[in-house]
């Protein structure tokens, strides 16, 4: 049984911290089993500027048991998988901890982006490019960064525009793009569950 | 939408199957189940899994029709368990000692101790009780109890508790026999789509340990 009351703590303490920290925490459904976690791309690296969404999946063990994380952005990384997005990360495995949370584990996901460990790939495409032509990988990270993961160039408004065109209820439609940080795409999933 | 998750779960651990066992070029698109009476004959297979299980014995066929490679995986009592198999990798540190669990000392939470614990995230509440690891660490009994069960570190600082040697042992040994028995036998094939006729190197013979038998 998944200790729901945790989850609740944790979605709150990391909402107090958005602004510090620039990680979300979002309900994905109904339930307090599957959520979106997103970080912003660490400066400095070829991942700057973007937003990188990450699909959490509680399970039933938690907290004695790691979330299920995995990338729902794609990224161009060693330890990211560039086709499931599954994330190789040994906190995430055997090496999690209770005392870790989900806020603390997207750090170190973030951590990750910063540092690469190719010699404990989780893409080995990705891993043999970072290590034989490290200036092709930059560009391809970076590439992969602005295609995926920056928000589109449209505002809130337009979004709301959009999404209202398609009938659903302008009140909702922007609650809905304002609970997944405006990510229209994961707003009308949202609508529609 | 609904089925995509499980799809790249299922990807996902096929991806680290295929990195723990270096396995860099199969990466396997395909899966199918037949059951035991779709056996081959004429291969030999090690006794105790004949006689025991041929019954129920499952065969899992992974096709990579990128590399046109497929290997048949005799013996698995599922394809969850398998995959769990594959997932699981090294386990982490084992449980602690029932002993060592029974005989960490239990304090009283006195009236302005401030903290939480960090397993449940609850605060302190004057009264109730607090069990403190050799690392000094404190959390519920309830809590601390139940981790140390699974794994028998402190949460906070990883502190190692002495472990349950030959419980410890003892599991190893079960799990590299159920795992031994599962994947009994892997057939890699390799063969071809165009209809140049097929090579079929039909090695009865795994790439990894798991089916060295012993």
């Amino acid at each position: 049984m998944i200790d729901f009351s945790r989850v609740q703590k944790e979605l709150v303490e990391c909402g107090k911290d958005v602004e510090g920290s620039g990680i979300k925490l979002n309900i994905k459904g109904d339930s307090l089993a599957r959520l979106i976690g997103s970080i912003p791309g660490p400066i400095g690296t070829p991942y700057e500027g973007g937003i990188f969404k990450i699909d959490i999946t509680i399970p039933d063990g938690y907290p004695f048991e790691p979330p299920k994380m995995q990338f729902t952005t794609k990224v161009w990384h060693p330890n990211i998988s560039s086709q499931s997005g599954a994330i190789c990360l040994d906190i995430l495995k055997d090496q999690w901890s209770p005392a870790l949370t989900l806020k603390t584990a997207l750090l170190s996901v973030q951590a990750l982006l910063s540092s690469p460990e190719p010699d404990d790939p989780q893409d080995a495409v990705v891993a043999q490019q970072y290590l034989k032509d490290y200036q092709t990988f930059v560009g391809t990270a970076r590439y992969w960064t602005e295609t995926f993961a920056k928000a589109s160039s449209l505002g809130i408004e337009d979004k709301v525009k959009k999404l209202a065109e398609m009938g659903f209820p302008e009140a909702q439609a922007r609650s809905a793009l304002d609970a997944v940080g405006g990510d229209e795409n994961l707003a009308l999933e949202r609508l529609c569950s | 939408m609904a089925s995509e998750p499980d799809a790249s779960e299922i990807s996902a651990v096929f991806e680290r199957m295929v990195r723990n066992r270096d396995l860099t070029l199969f990466l396997p698109f395909i899966f199918g189940l037949s059951n035991a009476a779709s056996r081959r004959e004429g291969e030999d297979s090690s006794p105790e899994n004949e006689n025991e299980e041929s019954a129920q014995r499952e065969r899992i066929i992974l096709i990579n029709p990128f590399t046109q490679g497929m290997v048949v995986i005799d013996g698995a009592s599922s394809l969850e368990a398998l995959l769990r198999d594959f997932g699981r990798g090294k386990g982490g540190r084992p449980p602690a000692s029932k002993e060592s669990i029974d005989a960490l000392p239990c304090f009283k939470i006195e009236e302005g101790d401030e903290g939480e614990c960090v397993i449940c995230l609850e605060e302190w509440e004057a009264g109730g009780e607090v069990k403190e690891m050799p690392c000094k660490h404190k959390f519920h009994p309830n809590c601390v109890e139940k981790w140390l069960g699974i794994h028998g570190s402190c949460p906070v600082c990883r502190y190692e508790m002495p472990i349950d040697e030959e419980t410890g042992k003892k599991r190893d040994e079960e799990d590299g026999e159920e795992r031994r028995r599962r994947i009994g036998r892997e057939v890699w094939v390799s063969f071809s789509f165009n209809g140049e006729g097929r090579r079929n190197e039909n090695s009865n013979q795994a790439p990894s340990d798991d089916s060295n038998d012993s």
